[in-house]
């Protein structure tokens, strides 16, 4: 067993410029515990015996570890149907807007980014479903992107428990899901082969450029995590893959205005999402 | 609503969405569905499966929905005669003329209601409404 007091300042210090270098993730002395914990949990699964002989693992990415480093450091508690404003937003005025410009029949590709165990673009395919009688119109292709490899596995997996599912009404959970045991369920296999997962780091033009353009993307509450170097740098990715007058919805907490000036905010009903303009000047 | 109890229907279309969709809308009518991601597949379940319509998506990997229908249509045998709704977001006389030639029964056009999905069904089927 390590004790907390085996990481030095020092140590810490170079431990989160590593993290924030890798991932444009912030944490700072107030958040030392949370680091701790972590380091210690991989320190403990790696069988290193002490920081120094942990952070030459993780630095020469032994065994992967740098990947496994990252998954520990990711937040992934979301539920179905968080924040549905928005959904309903899509349904209402986003996407209505987008298959306005084209005809029937073509792409409409959403990015769920990230994605955490899946809940979100599952609410999504879930929510199109329900509330948007086109659906069938046109080619949907949703991708559920996360930098957290673990979390990819397991919303591929599509299980879930009680606690993703509180918000969704039980008819929808009768519909789209197959009971597993007790308080687990399976979400339908046609769902599943819905959605693509695939891993990517936002702050990483490589990693987002191959992702292509989409007509909305959802990206919510993970800004919040970055400095202002590191969100700077994601804006401008997220940009990129958008298409010219897609639509970009962030926490309700969070404010594009604060980060980049390339992106309109507008307002659709109590939701406010961000548009890169489209090339002919128009809205 | 008409009684579509036992009858058996065949959705073949490459997007997971669209099945979904469909299947829903059939199985709260009654139906019991199937489902194929392509025509290739499609023929194959037929072999084992019978069905009682088949709903049939146009633009599919390996096998379209009209080589499908020509190829079915040129079976021997009852899955021959199987009566075909043809499902496409193309709207042009052309395209209802080659699925007709290929041999579909109905042709609608994408975005299909519920509604008029089940309607269409019940028709083809000889469900009286």
């Amino acid at each position: 067993m390590i004790e907390p007091q085996a990481v030095t300042a020092e140590e810490f210090r170079r431990l989160c410029e590593f993290l924030y270098r890798r991932t444009g993730l912030v944490f700072t002395e107030t958040k030392r515990y949370y680091v701790e914990r972590r380091v210690i949990d991989r320190i403990e699964a790696t069988g290193a015996r002490s920081f120094a002989d942990y952070f030459v693992l993780l630095r020469g990415d032994v065994r992967g570890e740098i990947e496994q480093f990252i998954n520990a450091f990711t937040v992934n508690e979301t539920y179905f149907y968080r924040e549905d404003h928005q959904l309903r937003c899509l349904t209402s005025d986003l996407l209505p807007e987008r298959t306005r410009l084209n005809g029937r029949g073509r792409t409409i590709r959403i990015w769920s980014v990230p994605c955490a165990t899946g809940e979100e673009p599952y609410s999504i395919a879930i929510w199109l479903l329900e509330n948007w009688p086109e659906v069938d119109g046109y080619d949907v292709e949703i991708v559920g992107s996360d930098i957290d490899t673990r979390a990819l596995q397991a919303a591929a997996a599509g299980v879930f428990g009680q606690r993703a599912l509180m918000r969704l009404p039980d008819d929808l959970v009768a519909k789209y899901f197959v009971p597993l045991d007790q308080d687990r369920w399976t979400i339908l296999d046609d769902l599943r082969s819905s959605i693509r997962f695939t891993p990517v780091n936002l702050v990483d033009s490589g990693d987002t450029r191959p992702h292509g353009q989409f007509d909305v993307i959802f990206c919510r509450n993970v800004l919040i995590y970055f400095d202002d170097a590191s969100r700077r740098v994601a804006a401008e990715n997220l940009y990129e893959t958008l298409a010219p007058g897609g639509f970009i919805c962030l926490g309700h907490t969070e404010s594009m205005s604060r980060i980049s000036p390339l992106f309109e905010a507008r307002r659709f009903g109590d939701a406010i999402v961000y548009q890169r303009p489209r090339e002919d000047g128009h809205a | 609503m008409p009684d579509a109890t036992g009858m058996r229907v065949l959705v073949i279309d490459d997007a997971a969405l669209v099945r979904l969709y469909y299947r829903e809308a059939l199985e709260r009518a009654g139906y019991a569905v199937d489902e194929a991601l392509n025509g290739l597949e499609a023929l194959e379940k037929l072999l084992v499966a019978p069905a009682d319509l088949l709903i049939v998506d146009i633009n599919m990997p390996q096998m379209d929905g009209l080589t499908f229908l020509r190829a079915l249509r040129g079976q021997d045998g009852p899955n021959a005669s199987i009566p075909a709704l043809v499902t496409s977001t193309e709207a042009g006389p052309q395209d209802l003329a080659a699925a007709r030639s290929a041999g579909a029964n109905f042709y609608l056009v994408k975005p299909i209601s519920r509604k008029a999905l089940v309607e269409h069904a019940a028709l083809l089927c000889g469900i009286p409404a």
